[in-house]
Order: structure tokens, then C-alpha cells, then sequence
């Protein structure tokens, strides 16, 4: 504005003076009136008049190259790493909604130790006797409230999913070596005794979640925490196989069967109770809504499933 | 025998049946119409079996109606080739 104004009088033998007016004040003085002040001038930093010089100079290339290192590319890298950063967070964020499990949550299930699973199984076999039966409580070191669970490590009603796997993983070597033993092996008796097994659990827990919904059971437990406990009575189908293969008689078969089905059967009932009867934890919204008649209902659908379910479930396991 | 295919397919044919129920022919005969749902001032029987099934129902109806089509139609053509 000042500029065009004053360019007029400076500059009267121009012709043609509206396109020339906005163009040549922008680009040609500006860079005359800063390089002047620039090498003159000497408030300006040290850095920034050699830079300028040795650039507009071309001399000392090996200085020129170091500069360009130290702030340009610095800043560069700085930036890609804070990009890369930002893409990991994303990455693992999305990951984590996508299995509706983050990891930590998953790894916490797998965080078991030898007394454990050696107290766990010892449980699962003789549930009688086990006197607590409710989960412990994670609190926070700090301000003392609750957050969640605590680990399979410290707790031994905590469902973990390390005996699960492998007891499920057993289970199907185990129906393979029997075949074998009864001469009647073949490779495709391994998918096969797997899709059996899989499509097994999976119906159990189409079946719970089906009954969760129908009797409105909040369910607050993860899905997980249901995937282990039908994956403990492989243990007892596992224990029925094998005496029913190596000690002769159908009768043991049967015995050691009722056996560890009742004490499975057990064993469900009593963990399943703090899913399936939230009135035991501290929940005063869901122990309002629950009337006589809804506990009812609850518990014979946990016995229905416990019991029923899980004998003609095992039985299946067993006979194939 | 009792695999992850039949799994697939008892379950398809169970989201068959529930689908194929007409609204205007049998479930408002039966009372089981998810349109006259009206409790009144009951507000706690909302959450009873009954009124669960009826909403489990129309929703499968509502949701499952057009995957259905492409399901139905690929499992019979596989059925019919490979089958």
C-alpha cells in the first residue's frame, strides 16, 4: 500500500502502470533490503550471516554439507519420528478395538505359575472341600479401588486359559494315539477330532450367551472368562479316555466318567455363580432389578447348564 | 459327524427358521407381535423371557433378511456342485 503509493511519483517515465504496480515491489526489493542488513548488520547471530554467505558464495562445500546435518535434518528426522510414532499409537489403538481384547488383557490369562496349575487342577478334580469360592479383587496400590481381577498367578479361583489350551491340545493328540493304538489312524483324524472339538465349545458358548441374554444378565465378565471354563472339562474327558483305554472294563470307564462330570459339574456351578448372580459383588443397580423370581430362573439355568449340558457335552467328547 | 461345517449349518438353519416367521400370520396370533408391546406401567416386565425372545426374534427378522439371501443361495449352489 505505502509502496504503491509512493512508486508513482519515484518512477514517472513507466507506460504501463496497473500490471507493473502489484508484481515488481513484491519480488525485487524485499531481498535487496534483507541481504544488505544481512551482511552488514552485526546484532545478526553468527550462524545465520555464514550460512547466507557461504550459500550465496558456493565456497567451502564440506561446511555447506555439515550445516544441512546439524538443523535441517535433524528437524527432519525429528518429525519422521514423531510421525512414525503417531502411526504406531494408531496402529496398536485400532488393533486392540478390532479383537475387543488388547493384549495385556489376553496375556493376563496366560500369567499363570507351577503351584497354580497344579492347585487349579488338583481343584477342578476334588471341588468339594474348596471353601472360598469368590474371585479376589485387584486394587490399585495408590488410591485403593478396584481394578478388576487379579492375575491366575495370585488367585486361585481366577479362570486362566493356559490349562484350556492344553488340555484342549491333549485332548486331540490323545483321541489320535487311541486311534492309532486301536489301528484306525489316519492324518485326517486330527482336523477332523479338532473341527469336532472346536464346533463343541463354540455351541456351549453360543448356548450361554443365548441364556445370558434371554434372562437380561449383565454380562460384565468377559467373553474369555466363559471360553475357560468350557474348556475345563476336556481335563475329565482327557482322565475318562485314558482309564477307559488302558484299564480293561467298561465299568471303570463309567465310574471315572460320573466322577469327573460331577466334580466339573461341581466346579461350574460354583464359579459361574458370580456371572450368573451378580448379587454377590457390590452392583446395587443390577441387585434392584433382580427379583425373587429372575434368581430363580438364573439358577436353574445355570444348573440346566452345569449339569445337562455338560453331561451330554463330555459324554459326546468322550464317545468320539 | 458333528464338525464345524454342521455347527455352520445348524446355525444357519436355525437363523432360517426364525426368519422366515411372518409377522402378520403367526406371531401376532400367538401374542408374540413385537408391534404390541405395550406394558403399561409395568416397566420391570420389559426384561422378562418372553418380551427378550420377541425383540431376539425381530431383530433377526430386521438384520438377518438380505445376508441371508446371499448365504441361502451360496450354500445351495455349493451344496449342489460339491455336495
Amino acid at each position: 500500500m505505502f509502496q504503491q503509493s509512493h512508486r508513482p511519483p519515484s518512477s514517472p517515465p513507466l507506460h504501463h502502470p496497473i500490471p507493473q504496480h502489484p508484481i515488481p515491489p513484491m519480488r525485487s526489493p524485499p531481498p535487496v533490503q534483507q541481504q544488505q542488513p544481512l551482511n552488514n548488520n552485526p546484532y545478526i547471530p553468527r550462524s545465520g550471516a555464514s550460512e547466507y554467505g557461504e550459500g550465496a558464495g558456493g565456497a567451502g562445500e564440506g561446511r555447506y554439507g555439515n550445516l544441512f546435518n546439524d538443523t535441517t535434518a535433524q528437524v527432519g528426522l525429528q518429525v519422521g519420528r514423531n510421525a512414525m510414532l503417531a502411526g504406531q499409537e494408531y496402529v496398536e489403538q485400532n488393533f486392540g478395538k478390532y479383537f475387543s481384547m488388547s493384549m495385556p488383557t489376553l496375556k493376563s490369562y496366560f500369567n499363570v505359575s507351577n503351584n497354580y496349575v497344579l492347585r487349579k487342577l488338583f481343584l477342578i478334580l476334588f471341588p468339594w472341600r474348596h471353601k472360598p469360592w469368590a474371585r479376589q479383587m485387584k486394587r490399585s496400590e495408590v488410591s485403593g479401588t478396584i481394578e478388576g481381577y487379579r492375575d491366575p498367578r495370585d488367585d486361585i479361583n481366577a479362570p486362566d486359559m493356559y490349562i484350556p489350551v492344553m488340555a484342549f491340545t491333549t485332548y486331540i493328540l490323545l483321541s489320535s494315539i487311541l486311534a492309532g493304538i486301536h489301528g484306525v489312524f489316519h492324518p485326517e483324524i486330527l482336523g477332523y477330532i479338532a473341527s469336532m472339538a472346536f464346533a463343541i465349545v463354540i455351541f456351549e458358548i453360543l448356548g450361554l450367551k443365548l441364556g445370558c441374554y434371554l434372562l437380561s444378565i449383565s454380562n460384565e465378565s468377559q467373553l474369555m472368562d466363559l471360553v475357560a471354563y468350557s474348556g475345563y472339562k476336556f481335563i475329565g474327558v482327557i482322565l475318562t479316555m485314558i482309564a477307559g483305554s488302558f484299564i480293561p472294563g467298561l465299568l471303570i470307564k463309567y465310574i471315572v466318567f460320573l466322577y469327573t462330570f460331577s466334580a466339573i459339574a461341581f466346579f461350574l456351578l460354583r464359579s459361574l455363580k458370580y456371572v450368573v448372580l451378580p448379587e454377590s459383588t457390590v452392583n446395587a443397580a443390577t441387585s434392584m432389578t433382580t427379583t425373587q423370581r429372575q434368581r430363580q430362573r438364573r439358577i436353574q439355568f445355570l444348573f440346566m447348564y452345569s449339569f445337562l449340558c455338560q453331561f451330554v457335552l463330555m459324554w459326546l467328547l468322550v464317545k468320539s | 459327524m458333528f464338525g464345524l461345517g454342521r455347527l455352520f449349518y445348524v446355525i444357519l438353519l436355525l437363523i432360517n427358521s426364525i426368519a422366515v416367521l411372518s409377522q402378520d400370520r403367526f406371531l401376532t396370533r400367538i401374542g408374540w407381535s413385537s408391534v404390541t408391546v405395550d406394558n403399561g406401567f409395568g416397566a420391570a416386565d420389559s426384561a422378562s423371557v418372553k418380551n427378550k425372545m420377541i425383540s431376539l426374534i425381530s431383530a433377526v427378522r430386521t438384520l438377518m433378511r438380505i445376508p441371508l439371501i446371499g448365504i441361502n443361495t451360496s450354500v445351495i449352489i455349493y451344496e449342489l456342485i460339491l455336495g
